[in-house]
């Protein structure tokens, strides 16, 4: 879809800060310099280097107790929007992307927030409140049975959500204390069990069950509405393959819909937005069954990291949607009007070593040869000679491919991410390369456990005699001492060296 | 005059000479001839025998960073004196170094405990990522650098055990 450049010069701002860093700071000041509006970002010390301070055509410094906490202060962000006369404020995604009270004080102080409504964010943050609300508005959510809603009949409507059932302490977090059932005459017995677990690690034996999907997949749809009455998707993405509960390869299509499931989860989607009367960019996200059965996850009330895989194979630029939403623009087109053509597939390039559990590296940026090419887009905060701290989170950038179809983007994401040079800082790009390669990645068979059950691509394959022979060749002849040692040698002798040993 | 360069958990030990053109480089029996010739872009030729490979390469110190058919690998190189210094010190599973930045959850052990391989002896924190550090073997702590709550660089000694006691 192409939609015609708007006019700014109507809009109620001339000017966006970017309340965020990175590659999202890089990515959303790019639209608004596009459009010829004034972008202003805000920054640590620690990144005062970066691609986004360089790229704004103004950066204002802000401080805290650690770099991260200078980036949740609203206050200091509004004053400093403020003091620039920024008109509107762009929170990316993290931070204060999805803080209501941050929302409610930009607009209280008379600049345009660029995100929903401070109600909106405050529903859809409230996991319980979201779902009964997408309940009640007649979406599918995850059966599931809360003992506190009435502990007497607990047992018996737990029994009603059916088998395989997974029995959750309502005070946990990080797996502990879940129970699987897949046999109800076993449901009561595993009821007092996940109870006394509950009360040994949280010190609270309430609990509640909900349908278990095995071998889940998480698909998302992304939606834009204007706030005035219109709102559509824009398809889905398949973001199935995590490691650590993180997403790190997206794409969309997804392989595992047909046109018409296609439709139903899009539509579903759709339907959540058009209750809320939704403003803003948003995803909805579901949990999806083998069988083909999904519900209702969550709903982020922001623009996601893996938007740009959406963005390049529908030609819409989700940020100036955004914008002129924003701006008070209405949507001004409609479903039908928003096509697709291709396969897109994004990568998280991570800074972190797969082999050793997908831990974070560090390091400084000494080399950085981002891949070119057709259907090749990265977008990253990073710039050759800085450096990636544990300051912030690991990600230094997002290559995202496009090709004609599924198997055309693998094959140019293989060579663009071989052609990625970046040296003093270990990173996943061979990792990546591996998981590509996967015969079930390639089937696009993967659920949100297939890194989990598949440790071995992970793994540091073994090293051919003849790379190893090459690496020790290129580092010794790239050190100093090791040539000097060398070069004492005179001709003569060097000649005759090859039969010292 | 013997160098080595780590690479992952291994060392290799390696020797450079000069040859009528360029160098020679000896692993163990072998004889490579190699040379490297460096454009200004930072892209290199490596000559390796009769191959010639396309890398990129990086030093900073004493690492050595290289590009090599698609994949980026780290190399550090490592100082005779500082080997011999290891050597007489102890082996290297004495030292135990941070294998990321970050801050220390907590400590389970303390200077003059006896620990069996395998064993906790403290918890790290890196990006809201909790990691144990457990014995490499069997043997007596000798010291430990950091408390609860404190923070450290990458390979920060963190702990050290006893030398083995070497067999007469």
């Amino acid at each position: 879809m192409t939609t015609a450049q708007p006019d700014v010069s109507k809009w109620p701002f001339q000017s966006v800060l970017v309340a965020n860093r990175g590659e999202i700071a890089v990515r959303v000041l790019r639209t608004v310099q596009k459009l010829g509006l004034k972008g202003i970002v805000v920054y640590h010390a620690a990144d005062r280097g970066t691609a986004a301070v360089k790229m704004a055509d103004q950066a204002i410094e802000i401080t805290g107790p650690t770099p991260v906490a200078s980036y949740l202060d609203g206050a200091q962000i509004i004053a400093a929007a403020q003091a620039s006369g920024a008109g509107a404020i762009h929170p990316g995604y993290g931070f204060l992307s999805e803080n209501k009270g941050f929302c409610a004080a930009v607009e209280a102080a008379g600049i345009r927030f660029i995100g929903p409504t401070p109600e909106q964010i405050d529903l859809m943050g409230d996991k319980v409140r979201a779902r009964n609300f997408v309940e009640k508005a007649g979406f599918p959510v995850a059966p599931s049975a809360i003992e506190d809603d009435d502990p007497k009949t607990f047992v018996e409507r737990s029994r009603k959500v059916g088998a395989p059932l997974l029995i959750k302490p309502s005070a946990g977090g990080g797996g502990k204390g879940m129970r699987i059932v897949r046999d109800l005459t076993l449901l009561e017995q595993e009821i007092e069990r996940g109870r006394s677990e509950g009360q040994r690690y949280f010190g609270d034996g309430r609990l509640y069950c909900e349908r278990y999907i095995e071998n889940p997949r998480h698909i998302e749809v992304q939606v834009l509405g204007d706030g005035q009455g219109s709102v559509v998707h824009v398809f889905e993405r398949e973001c199935s393959v995590q490691r650590r509960f993180q997403k790190i390869v997206e794409e969309t299509p997804s392989p595992a819909l047909d046109a018409a499931l296609r439709e139903k989860i899009c539509e579903t989607a759709a339907g959540i937005a058009r209750s809320l009367n939704y403003r803003n960019a948003g995803t909805v996200e579901f949990i999806f069954g083998q069988g083909g059965e999904f519900y209702f996850l969550e709903m982020n009330t922001r623009l996601q990291v893996e938007h740009p895989v959406t963005e390049e194979i529908t030609g819409i630029d989700l940020v100036l949607q955004q914008l002129r939403v924003a701006a008070g623009e209405k949507l001004g087109y409609g479903q039908a009007d928003v096509k697709s053509s291709g396969h897109s597939i994004e990568f998280r390039i991570y800074a972190e070593d797969a082999a050793r559990g997908y831990t974070p590296t560090t390091g400084p940026i000494l080399v950085l040869h981002p891949p070119q090419g057709e259907g090749v887009r990265w977008d990253s905060g990073v710039l050759q000679g800085g450096e990636v701290t544990s300051a912030f989170d690991p990600m230094i950038a997002k290559l995202i491919i496009r090709g004609s179809d599924r198997n055309d983007a693998i094959a140019r994401a293989d060579k663009a991410l071989r052609e990625t040079v970046l040296l003093g800082c270990k990173t996943n790009t061979a990792f990546l390369r591996r998981l590509l390669q996967h015969p079930a990645f390639v089937a696009g068979d993967v659920h949100t456990g297939f890194l989990d059950a598949n440790p071995q691509i992970a793994a540091e394959p073994e090293m051919p005699a003849e790379t190893l022979q090459a690496l020790l060749g290129a580092a010794a002849l790239s050190t100093r001492p090791m040539r000097d040692v060398a070069d004492a040698v005179p001709d003569m002798h060097a000649a005759m060296g090859g039969w010292r040993n | 005059m013997h160098h080595a360069f780590k690479l992952g958990d291994a060392e290799h030990n390696l020797e450079l000479s000069r040859s009528a053109s360029a160098y020679r480089l000896h692993l163990g029996e072998q004889v490579v001839d190699v040379d490297l010739k460096t454009g200004a872009d930072g892209r290199a030729w490596l000559t390796l025998g009769e191959r010639h490979i396309e890398v990129v390469i990086a030093t900073r110190g004493d690492d050595v960073f290289v590009h090599l058919d698609g994949e980026a690998y780290q190399l550090r190189y490592q100082h005779p004196l500082d080997r011999l210094a290891a050597q007489a010190g102890g082996s290297a599973e004495d030292h135990i170094r941070a294998p990321m930045p970050g801050s220390i959850v907590s400590v389970s052990v303390k200077a003059g405990d006896a620990v069996a391989k395998g064993q906790t002896l403290l918890v790290m924190e890196s990006m809201k990522m909790e990691t144990t550090i457990a014995a490499p073997r069997d043997g007596t702590v000798a010291a430990v650098t950091y408390e609860k709550g404190q923070t450290f660089d990458r390979d920060a000694l963190l702990l050290s055990l006893e030398p083995m006691e070497k067999k007469s």
